[in-house]
């Protein structure tokens, strides 16, 4: 990846607050176009990392360039390429939905007519155009979440910074919100995602870093990251027949790690089970064995996580 | 700029849409100032209700007509003594004077005629107003006690032996106690006062720094949306930011100031002086409440608390400054100690306006005072506000 392809670089990020180190030495970038988690469960310093990368909190150590300048507290040019979304809802309950949109438009120096158009594209976004002159306070959470995420998107940034922006939503909301989140990825926006939801880091995130107690303990992509922790596949198969003879046959399939019989089928442990399936199932067959069902159990990022940091997600 | 004013008017927007803000910034200010004006004012007449039983007669319309010439005094005649005594119980009348059925004949032929007075208790109006009566009574019996003996000793024309006392006996002749002033009045000027004058620049000042106060609040749900913050994320250095809260806060005291002071204008008849100096109290004043509130909003984390002291300091300053009781009749440690309030500055500039007829340049020093309070004021605020926004 080329250099001048990147939107933010932040390295030896660094912040305390009294006696507790919440960010110790974070470094990570972000491409055009890449959407980029910071997995980790709470407590574990995104939101401090984000604060700092948004230029809302003075580090004390470190570097953050956004769009080629550097982020500081006192930056404000730099700032023109961040849209950010808070963990919290930051909007005023009792302006509009327009209002709220129109409001922080001006903040971002937009003038007056295209912010209007501008405003009633993002409210088509976020699925607000129905309810953009009621207060909104008068709005459901999910609602509110999403006017949350459309005043970050109002200036069309370069670099776009979730921090947790699913939390107490439900399932329709959820699933709206990160459907926009990989629709803006397509669109080239560039996007810094925190979340303590493997689920959202697995859908959305071209690359994770796994982040506890202050630190990257890991990051790359889904793959690269199971890969490290060395997981294999999970492969279970509902069989009848000669088992025996069907175990024997499938330890011989390169990939395949360990094999066994079970009372009503086989369990294997594989290295990239989709691409050993079908020689697995072939052998199967050979054994005069018949094959009613097939489950893949794949490592997933709970697992890394819970591999590096010796404790679960949602600890 | 064009930051700071948006930041300003969703300020205002957001103050409006509260009912309640509306009350104590609109109406409240006027009720009180109406109620002071009534309660201590010096504009009003004196009301007599006077109640002349039976055909009446000259002496008794000579009466009635000497008690209306009393300075400020307003006779209002009624026609049964229940209606008088409700009057005067009520407050319509300060006091009550029946003129009983006979007085004419009683002192033409010199009998006995019982004038009385009504009064509330313990009301001082009504005890002045009872001595003012009784001198008026014995000035109008004079000439008659005088022309009754004329009658008894020369056998001639009563009525026109009254005719001639009344010419030998003028009123001007009568013993009065004179007054003469000693040393500086307390209230200089306060004599070309109107009613609600030296109130309206007093509850002007006070109401002012009282609803920027209470715009504390404001700012620190602000804070607490993580709103602020959030604009912080935005090309906006603190500087415009606090510059926007501020400049919220500014325009609703200063909207309140000219509302107050055109109202009380046009319905009370308010004399503010100088408009060029008054403006520029009001600008200043504004400010200062606006420095007030944005220290108050970067100092305080939870908005009840705030707004409860914001109403404490905010009266407590304001009684000191001089907003409730005239700062004069303070002794003179507590006048020195007085200064320190905004208040006290506020009012001595109108004070100079109103009173002693100053110009803008008269009251230089006062408005200097107040843009030192305003600037130290919201130089603490922003710097507080960095702090907590981005450590």
């Amino acid at each position: 990846m080329s250099d001048n392809n990147l939107v933010l670089e932040a390295s030896g990020l660094h912040k305390s607050f009294k006696d507790l180190h919440a960010v110790k030495g974070v470094s990570f970038h972000i491409a055009t176009g890449e959407t980029y988690g910071l997995l980790g469960p709470n407590g574990a310093g995104k939101t401090t990392t984000i604060s700092m990368v948004t230029g809302l909190l003075e580090r004390d150590g470190g570097e953050v360039v956004v769009d080629g300048r550097e982020i500081s507290t006192t930056s404000t040019e730099a700032k023109r390429a961040i849209g950010y979304v808070p963990q919290d809802i930051a909007i005023y309950p009792d302006l509009t939905a327009r209002e709220n949109l129109s409001f922080f438009g001006r903040l971002y120096g937009m003038s007056a007519k295209p912010l209007r158009g501008r405003v009633d594209e993002v409210l088509d976004i976020i699925g607000l155009s129905d309810r953009a002159d009621d207060r909104s306070e008068e709005f459901s959470g999910g609602m509110k979440r999403r006017l949350n995420i459309g005043i970050g998107l109002l200036h069309g940034p370069r670099l776009l910074m979730l921090d947790e922006p699913t939390v107490g939503v439900d399932p329709q909301s959820r699933n709206a919100i990160l459907e926009s989140v990989e629709r803006l990825s397509v669109e080239g926006m560039a996007v810094l995602y925190t979340t303590h939801y493997m689920e959202e880091a697995e859908r959305l995130c071209d690359r994770v870093g796994i982040i506890d107690e202050g630190e990257i303990k890991a990051e790359g992509t889904r793959a690269e990251l199971v890969s490290m922790v060395g997981q294999r596949d999970k492969v279970r198969l509902s069989a009848t027949g000669h088992l025996d003879a069907a175990v024997e046959a499938v330890r011989a399939i390169p990939g395949v790690h360990d094999a066994s019989t079970r009372e009503d089928g086989i369990d294997l442990l594989v290295d990239g089970a989709d691409r050993a399936l079908p020689s697995i199932l072939q052998a199967v067959a050979a054994a005069e064995t018949s094959v009613s069902s097939v489950a893949v159990d794949e490592p997933n990022l709970e697992a890394v996580f819970l591999h590096l940091t010796g404790k679960a997600l949602r600890d | 700029m064009k930051k700071v004013l948006a930041i300003g008017w969703v300020n205002i927007v957001r103050f409006m849409r509260e009912r309640a803000n509306l009350f104590f910034v609109f109406a409240f200010p006027l009720l009180l100032i109406l109620l002071l004006g009534a309660m201590y004012g010096g504009g009003f007449d004196t009301k007599v209700g006077v109640l002349v039983e039976g055909p009446g007669g000259p002496l008794a319309d000579r009466l009635v007509a000497a008690v209306e010439d009393l300075d400020e005094t307003t006779v209002v005649a009624y026609d049964s003594e229940p209606s008088l005594i409700d009057a005067v119980q009520r407050g319509r009348a300060d006091g009550g004077l029946v003129i009983p059925s006979g007085y004419d004949a009683a002192l033409v032929e010199g009998g006995r005629a019982e004038v009385t007075f009504i009064g509330r208790p313990a009301d001082q109006t009504a005890q002045l107003l009872q001595v003012s009566v009784s001198e008026v009574l014995a000035a109008e019996l004079a000439p008659v006690r005088a022309a009754r003996f004329a009658e008894v000793e020369t056998g001639d024309s009563f009525d026109a032996l009254l005719a001639r006392a009344r010419v030998v006996v003028p009123q001007s002749e009568r013993v009065s106690v004179s007054y003469r002033e000693a040393g500086e009045p307390i209230f200089e000027g306060i004599e070309e006062l109107g009613a609600f004058d030296l109130g309206a620049s007093q509850q002007l000042v006070l109401f002012m720094f009282l609803t920027s106060l209470a715009g504390s609040a404001a700012l620190i749900q602000s804070r607490r949306l993580g709103v602020t913050r959030r604009m912080l994320s935005t090309p906006s250095s603190t500087l415009v930011i606090v510059g926007g809260e501020a400049t919220g806060r500014f325009a609703v005291a200063i909207i309140q100031g000219v509302y107050i002071m055109v109202g009380t204008l046009l319905i009370f008849g308010v004399n503010w002086g100088s408009p060029l100096g008054a403006i520029a109290v009001l600008i200043m004043f504004s400010l200062v409440g606006a420095g007030a509130a944005m220290l108050m909003g970067a100092l305080f984390h939870n908005d009840q608390q705030a707004g409860g002291l914001g109403v404490l300091i905010a009266l407590g300053l304001g009684a000191l400054g001089g907003s409730m009781v005239p700062i004069e009749i303070f002794p003179d440690n507590i006048q020195t100690v007085a200064k320190f309030t905004p208040h006290s500055w506020a009012i001595d500039a109108f004070a100079e306006l109103v009173r002693r007829d100053g110009s803008i340049v008269d009251i230089l020093p006062q408005l200097g005072v107040l843009a030192a309070f305003a600037a130290v004021m919201l130089l603490l605020a922003t710097w507080r506000l960095q702090r907590v926004l981005t450590r």
